[in-house]
């Protein structure tokens, strides 16, 4: 039987991901191109002034929409796992708190 | 809010970079500080660095608007580990994330101006006023990253303007906030979920936690 807990932390990652697909796809069929608003600005901002953005070292969306899917999924699987595996550990409910 | 190298002049890139090595240089004094009076200060920094991290690269889909942005999360950092403290996750944060093409490196003061300096100052205090109004905790803390995530995103929308059109600056931060604000705006209503949320699980299941940290001022005893 899972805890109370788990249980939470199940129903918030179906909420979420459920969310995300949703909006994802309202936009698809909506025909929107779901930008990143910092890409959008900050490349306005920049023909404005007349500059132009520069990458000064390697990053994983080199390697294109696939890199940058992959660098992503990773980073979050990373994150995810520490935050995880602390989380349990500090935020455990204690009977003396 | 993450501006790419290239983008600001390197007279910005400077002189971003000094504010934000001072409010880091508080930091790492105050982490030691707070480190070697509660042992559960490091675990806690890490998990709010990887939080952080994770939140600020999180981009969410905005089907209103046709498109995408994330939250900050350092209003609810600063609420949890402290402002000063929060300043050093965002500058490690956003040092990683330059590597999956969001931000720059010559950029790293800017965006810790916005994301950590403003983003988590501007949370906290409005999470300690709030607090002090006798607002419920989950309202305080949710109100924090509301107002912490606009304020980030007015701020680069600043910085953007003093370096690229330092003859109308008024005008262009407008013009550059504008064009955050439509995303943005359901986004710091995550952000309030969110932060209400986790501040409020905390205090309810490990308020020890929080009163030994101290970033809540008054602690959590008369905080509900």
């Amino acid at each position: 039987m899972v805890d109370k807990f788990t249980q939470t932390a199940i129903i918030l990652l179906v909420v979420i991901t459920a969310l995300f697909c949703i909006g994802a796809y309202i936009g698809y069929i909506g025909g929107a191109g779901m930008e990143g608003t910092d890409g959008v600005v900050e490349e306005h901002a920049a023909e404005i002034g007349g500059r132009e953005a520069t990458e000064l070292i390697p990053t994983i969306g080199v390697y294109g929409d696939m890199g940058e899917y992959v660098g992503f999924t990773l980073a979050g699987v990373v994150s995810g796992l520490i935050v995880g595996y602390l989380w349990t550990g500090i935020f455990w409910r204690r009977e003396d708190a | 809010m993450h501006i790419s190298d290239g983008i600001l002049t390197d007279q910005w890139c400077i002189i971003w970079y000094a504010v934000a090595i001072a409010f880091a240089a508080v930091g790492v004094w105050q982490i030691k500080k707070r480190a070697a009076d509660n042992l559960s200060y490091m675990p806690m920094l890490a998990l709010m660095g990887s939080a952080v991290f994770i939140i600020s690269v999180w981009h969410i889909p905005v089907p209103v608007t046709g498109s995408c942005s994330h939250p900050i999360g350092t209003p609810m950092s600063s609420i949890i580990v402290g402002p000063f403290a929060t300043v050093i996750l965002t500058m490690i944060s956003l040092f990683f994330q330059a590597f999956l093409a969001h931000g720059g490196i010559t950029t790293i003061g800017a965006n810790t101006i916005s994301m950590g300096i403003v983003g988590g100052f501007s949370g906290y205090l409005v999470y300690t006023g709030s607090r002090r109004a006798n607002a419920p905790i989950w309202l305080a803390a949710g109100l924090a990253g509301f107002i912490g995530d606009v304020l980030c995103y007015v701020t680069t929308a600043l910085e953007l303007a003093l370096s690229l059109n330092p003859t109308a600056v008024m005008s262009h931060w407008t013009l550059y906030a504008m064009g955050y604000i439509p995303t943005q705006l359901p986004l710091a209503i995550v952000e309030f979920i969110f932060t209400a949320a986790i501040v409020n699980y905390i205090t309810t299941v490990r308020p020890d936690l929080l009163s030994k940290i101290k970033s809540t001022k008054g602690g959590v005893s008369n905080g509900r």
